[in-house]
């Protein structure tokens, strides 16, 4: 039976349908001109070059990057073993209230990201009002949210893994602490992967979170940077800015793409 | 020199998946539980070794109690149905692997890993991923990986289970090859009675949580003390019987049988290789007329199901001896049901 030929096509309008606007931001970023909406030659004006107004010369949106990664880079070093412990923990709750935790994790993955910021905001300008807004704020939130994506990926792997392999080390001696480091984190290692990449994916992609913890101009994101901005006088170094957030994001998965390739077993040895 | 398991009990809320275990393993001992899955089998093997905690008794090694040690700090290894191997490992690390526990230099691990590769016939695998085995190399690995830490007792949970029947004939006499070369006590957990009869020096037939009976093979295959013992080892014929004045009556038929002081109704079980099969009307005692059901050939012998008059089923096994049976079903014939043949079991 051959398949249906509208089939591909079909596949192929979506992708392009996708990939377009981003394509078409991109081109613009190399623009030479000031226009954002018609070609006019091709330079790294935006990026490098331009003595006001490019990403390394307006401090602005260097800063908006600079903190954008630095947001990234504490959501993800606090959520990510944070959530796998949260992940092994739940994982070995039998009795009472698993259950309700269970469900209590997922919650913030439903829940919609304004009511949640809105709920941050209220608690660290009252409750917790010893927090205040800022960096602190920011990375708070942005480590809360995350963490329901990282017990979701640990925890998928945790079950494919089984009990089997720990009582297995336990079994031929292996005091806990040592089942954890020889035999569980590695063979966690690519949920825990594939997490880092989540939060870092989630923490620059926010902007509704960010924005609500933000308290001031050192506080800035890229997107809060682009949302602000794209109203007053955007030019094409808003696209080279969300250009060089694109390819920071394309070389996390590259990167994480080639230690997995070097270590296939890791991976097959749970396929089977 | 033996493990000791006093009144073992384990709840799993309102279910007792283990009740009231009792027993004794000698030094050496090639012992198996036997059992239909839910039968608790699998429930004591964990308590022995440390999976689960004890609800209630003891279990003591040489006199040591290890009922309340984490499983790292008891001397017995297992052996997993699913293998359990670390799949980021080679052959030869995971053998290794509880080698770095027990506080021996770097030549030794080499030593006891290369002789306990050669005792599985795995040397040449050493280097290669647990994934890139197959299932019967992969059962060799986890056994090996055990047995390098030469403990007193392995415990061997379904380690058959998940290969092919042929491989696992050929496994069965290799695991009695080593336990009896090695000299240590192995726990054998199965559902299989095949495997339990081959290998066993002693089998625990288990059902419910409960022991049934536990003795040698042919004992148990001999003298079933239960119905459930009589049909999960081997197939056996329950027909439905009583016993009146020290004799044992089926139907309107008087059959010389040891009663063992039973009366009231009971099952008379006799194996169907026992039965013998002879013409319409033959005389003599415990013999029983029927019909005719079935003829069933198998090969090996041929399956004749015969109904009583009582309204019971008997099956015979009639060897295949290169004689065609001459019956065919709707045939009168006579059941002879040997007197020392015949069991009386509660029903």
């Amino acid at each position: 039976m051959s398949r249906p030929r509208w089939l591909p096509v079909i596949t192929w309008v979506y992708v392009a349908w996708s990939l377009l606007p981003v394509l078409i931001a991109i081109r613009f970023a190399f623009n030479d001109g000031r226009s954002r909406t018609s070609g006019q030659g091709f330079s790294l004006r935006w990026f490098w070059t331009d003595p006001t107004l490019s990403v390394r010369n307006d401090p602005t949106l260097a800063a908006a990057l600079e903190h954008s990664l630095v947001l990234a880079g504490l959501a993800m070093l606090l959520a990510v073993p944070l959530g796998t412990a949260l992940a092994i923990g739940l994982q070995r709750w039998r009795g009472r209230g698993s259950g309700v935790s269970n469900v209590l994790m997922l919650l913030p993955l439903v829940t919609p990201e304004l009511v949640f910021a809105v709920g941050l905001f209220l608690l660290f300008t009252s409750a917790f009002g010893f927090i205040g807004l800022g960096t602190t704020a920011q990375v708070i939130g942005h480590v809360t949210f995350s963490i329901s994506w990282v017990v979701l990926i640990v925890r998928g792997r945790l079950v494919m893994i089984g009990n089997d392999v720990e009582e297995a080390a336990a079994d031929l001696g292996a005091p806990p602490w040592q089942v954890l480091k020889r035999v569980l984190l590695p063979l966690l290692g690519p949920a825990i992967a594939a997490s880092l990449l989540t939060v870092f994916a989630l923490s620059i992609d926010d902007f509704v979170v960010a924005q609500y913890m933000a308290s001031g101009a050192d506080t800035t994101t890229v997107p809060m940077r682009i949302y602000s901005s794209a109203r007053a006088a955007p030019t094409p170094a808003l696209n080279a800015l969300a250009t060089i957030m694109l390819v920071l994001s394309l070389a996390a998965l590259a990167l994480a793409w080639l230690v997995f390739r070097r270590r296939p077993e890791s991976l097959s040895g749970l396929m089977r | 020199m033996s493990l000791v398991l006093d009144h073992l009990v384990k709840r799993y809320g309102d279910v007792l998946a283990v009740d009231d275990v009792s027993l004794e393993i000698a030094h050496g001992e090639f012992f198996t539980l036997l059992g239909p899955s839910g039968c608790g089998k699998t429930s004591t093997l964990r308590l022995i070794a440390g999976f689960e905690r004890l609800d209630g008794g003891a279990i003591t090694l040489d006199g040591d109690d290890i009922a309340r040690r984490p499983p790292h700090k008891r001397p017995v290894n297992t052996v997993f149905q699913s293998y359990a191997l670390f799949p980021h490992m080679s052959v030869a690390e995971n053998v290794a692997f509880g080698l770095k526990y027990k506080r021996v230099s770097k030549s030794e691990v080499a030593r006891r890993v290369g002789e306990a590769m050669e005792l599985v016939q795995l040397g040449h695998l050493a280097e290669r991923r647990p994934g890139q085995l197959s299932g019967g190399q992969q059962q060799r690995v986890a056994l090996a990986r055990a047995l390098v830490l030469e403990p007193p007792v392995l415990l061997l949970d379904e380690p058959l289970g998940a290969l092919d029947a042929r491989l696992r004939i050929d496994l069965q006499v290799e695991l009695k090859r080593i336990q009896e070369t090695l000299e240590i006590t192995f726990v054998y957990v199965t559902h299989d009675q095949d495997e339990a009869l081959t290998m066993s020096d002693r089998v625990a037939v288990m059902k419910g949580g409960k022991v049934e009976q536990c003795d040698e093979p042919r004992v148990l295959y001999e003298e079933p003390c239960t119905a459930f013992v009589a049909n999960f080892l081997g197939s056996s014929n329950l027909i439905p019987a009583t016993v009146s004045e020290g004799a044992l009556r089926v139907g309107e038929f008087t059959l010389r049988a040891d009663v063992d002081g039973r009366t009231g109704d009971a099952l008379a079980m006799i194996r169907p290789e026992r039965v013998r099969l002879e013409p319409h009307g033959t005389g003599g005692e415990n013999r029983v007329p029927g019909m005719v059901e079935a003829v069933v050939y198998l090969g090996f012998h041929q399956d004749v199901r015969v109904r009583l008059a009582s309204g019971a089923l008997v099956r015979c096994d009639v060897p295949n001896d290169g004689e065609a049976v001459e019956h065919s079903s709707g045939d009168p014939v006579c059941v002879h049901l040997p007197a020392n043949c015949l069991r009386v079991l509660e029903p």
